[in-house]
């Protein structure tokens, strides 16, 4: 996982290498590197870094600030596009998708926790979770009821989120990255916004997800807790795995 | 609400609208003013064209031909009268003669312009009593008159001396040049020729074509005869209204421009405001073009309020303004004005629509890697 191939050739060896395992895997990174422009300098947020989360697997990314562990959720997010380098999302090369079709794959794929939830105030629990399938047909409601239910907010469903305490409105998030049942879910610092125990509630939450629904997890965090209930933790300084 | 609007880019746009009442409520009143602007001035131009041709409408289909600059003797022959027989098929023509005379009554006197005409019913209606055609003997009475004189229907007044029997009291509304007071019969006033003639035609275009034939026929070498026709002032106040309307439309549609740009404005703000929300919406699988939907339905359904709070203001103040100019209130659902209500309800909708596309497009570039970073 930390070694670090210098060139695109290398790269796509390290592909090559292991196609058994990259079937399996459910996203992949495959020798990314994200470059940005400031001021006519040049700065790698991400250096040629290889990492993969498997179903079932959670993940934590921790690190500085500016280690780049926001680039990298953003890039298994197809939220962000490497400079060099290849993403796989459930095996397929998804490097080169165009806007539209990496929003696809955002919404059949891809589950999103956020660090300050990002609920829409005007909606209720039971809408906000909706969002996601908002443009898609067929009536999710039961499926939203069921998933506010199982984070345990069976008797707010139709509160609004300021009618909610910050750990009900994490778990309204976590219902709501999980309608469109997703293979992927990526967190932000979920728990930095909570208080220490309901940090532990929702990351229990995360652990039973990724174990009963064979989701992948990624959760990027500064927060020590949380890699207490992670199979593995990944340190990222300077866009470089260590 | 939200189950009756199940469309969800107008569910959202409508939610998102009433978050900010006081703002949707504002952009709003931009909208209903400029519909007002088109719709209730497009109406009450309407209302007052409607009015003046009333006022015309009895007379609209008549020629008045009278003696030209050129002719020695002011008046019209009995030849020039058959030539206008002969190119008036099918029309009334009406010789008449004019003259001042004293009408008295027992108790009144008065010094009035008599009318002196063959077939009075062909020009004039009776509100009491019945014109005869052609009328030999007896008087028609202008309803005024009668009152100043304090005479009734089948008394007897003198005219010019004589004596006659009131047999009609004319409903003359008195419009131009046609005010009428007294009407004896032709014979009655004794002279060589007539004053003028009235030529009653079908409708006002055969009574302009006439205008132009008459003199074109009579007139060989001179002048000897002219004509005129409210007709003309009739085109020339339809035109005026034309002009006028259009330019109050304008104006108008200029108001609901810049309605439409006050949305943008306001659209525009409410975008940058819930940029981070709609990042969200794109990080959790909302095209961009879902995107631009909720927000161009949001602007199109800021246009269908606006309207239809115009429309509604428009058809009250058309049914007030129809009511008092013309005393028939429900004027105002004539088709012209249906059109100009929907003019106004088109227009507002689609300025509100086009407006929305711009702020769409910006909230559909939302970057959500900036939210991700908050």
């Amino acid at each position: 996982m930390t070694d670090r191939p210098h060139d695109a050739a290398e790269a796509e060896d390290g592909a090559t290498a292991s196609p058994e395992r990259a079937a399996g895997h459910v996203a992949e990174l495959d020798g990314v590197t994200r470059e940005y422009r400031s001021g006519g300098e040049t700065i790698a947020a991400l250096a040629d870094v290889n990492f993969a989360v498997d179903p079932g697997e959670m993940v934590a990314v921790i690190g500085p600030s500016g280690s780049g562990k926001s680039t990298l959720l953003n890039v298994l997010g197809l939220l962000d596009v490497p400079t060099a380098g290849t993403v796989r999302l459930d095996g397929d090369d998804v490097t080169d998708y165009d806007d539209e079709a990496r929003t696809m794959a955002r919404r059949r794929t891809i589950g999103f926790v956020f660090q300050s939830f990002h609920l829409v105030p005007m909606l209720t629990a039971v809408e906000n979770v909706l969002v996601p399938t908002m443009f898609v047909d067929g009536d999710q409601r039961p499926r939203a009821r069921d998933l506010l239910e199982r984070v345990g907010l069976g008797d707010r469903l139709d509160h609004r989120p300021d009618q909610l305490s910050g750990g009900q409105r994490q778990r309204v998030a976590i219902a709501r990255a999980l309608v469109n049942e997703p293979r992927l879910l990526l967190a932000d610092e979920p728990t930095g916004n909570l208080d220490r125990d309901t940090g532990r509630n929702i990351l229990d939450e995360f652990e039973r997800i990724s174990a009963e629904e064979e989701v992948g997890v990624v959760a990027v965090t500064h927060d020590e807790l949380v890699t207490e209930f992670t199979d593995r933790t990944v340190e990222l300084i300077d866009g470089v795995i260590q | 609400m939200i189950d009756l609007l199940d469309l969800p880019a107008l569910r959202m746009a409508w939610l998102n609208l009433r978050r900010n009442t006081l703002r949707t409520g504002l952009a709003t009143l931009g909208i209903v003013i400029g519909v007002v602007a088109i719709a209730a001035i497009g109406i009450t131009g309407t209302a007052l064209q409607y009015g003046a041709t009333q006022e015309l409408g009895g007379l609209s289909n008549t020629v008045t031909v009278f003696p030209g600059e050129e002719n020695a003797d002011n008046v019209i022959t009995d030849a020039q009268v058959d030539s206008i027989e002969r190119v008036a098929t099918g029309a009334v023509v009406a010789p008449q003669r004019s003259d001042t005379m004293e009408v008295a009554s027992r108790s009144e006197r008065r010094q009035v312009t008599v009318e002196a005409v063959s077939r009075p019913a062909a020009l004039y209606d009776a509100a009491e009593g019945t014109i005869p055609s052609p009328m030999r003997s007896g008087v028609l009475l202008n309803a005024d008159l009668a009152d100043e004189l304090g005479v009734e229907l089948g008394q007897t007044v003198s005219v010019g001396g004589r004596s006659y029997r009131i047999i009609a009291i004319l409903d003359e509304p008195g419009g131009f040049g046609q005010g009428v007071s007294v009407v004896i019969p032709l014979d009655d006033i004794d002279q060589n020729g007539y004053d003028q003639v009235t030529v009653v035609a079908e409708d006002g275009d055969a009574a302009q074509r006439l205008a132009e034939e008459i003199p074109a026929e009579v007139n060989q070498r001179e002048e000897v005869v002219d004509t005129f026709t409210p007709a003309d002032i009739q085109e020339s106040v339809s035109g005026f209204f034309a002009t006028l309307n259009a330019a109050l439309l304008g104006v108008g549609s200029i108001s609901l421009v810049v309605a439409g740009v006050s949305i943008l404005n306001v659209m525009l703000m409410s975008v940058i405001e819930r940029q981070a929300e709609i990042g969200v919406f794109r990080a959790v699988g909302i095209r961009r073009r879902e995107v631009m939907r909720m927000v161009v339905a949001e602007a199109t359904l800021l246009g269908v309020v606006g309207g239809i709070i115009g429309v509604v203001l428009s058809v009250l103040i058309g049914y007030a303004v129809n009511s008092l100019l013309n005393g028939q209130p429900m004027l105002v659902f004539q088709p012209r004005n249906l059109e100009f209500l929907a003019l106004g309800f088109g227009f507002a909708v689609l300025a509100s629509t086009l407006s929305g596309v711009y702020p769409a497009w910006k909230a559909s570039t939302a970057n959500p890697v900036e939210v991700l970073r908050g």
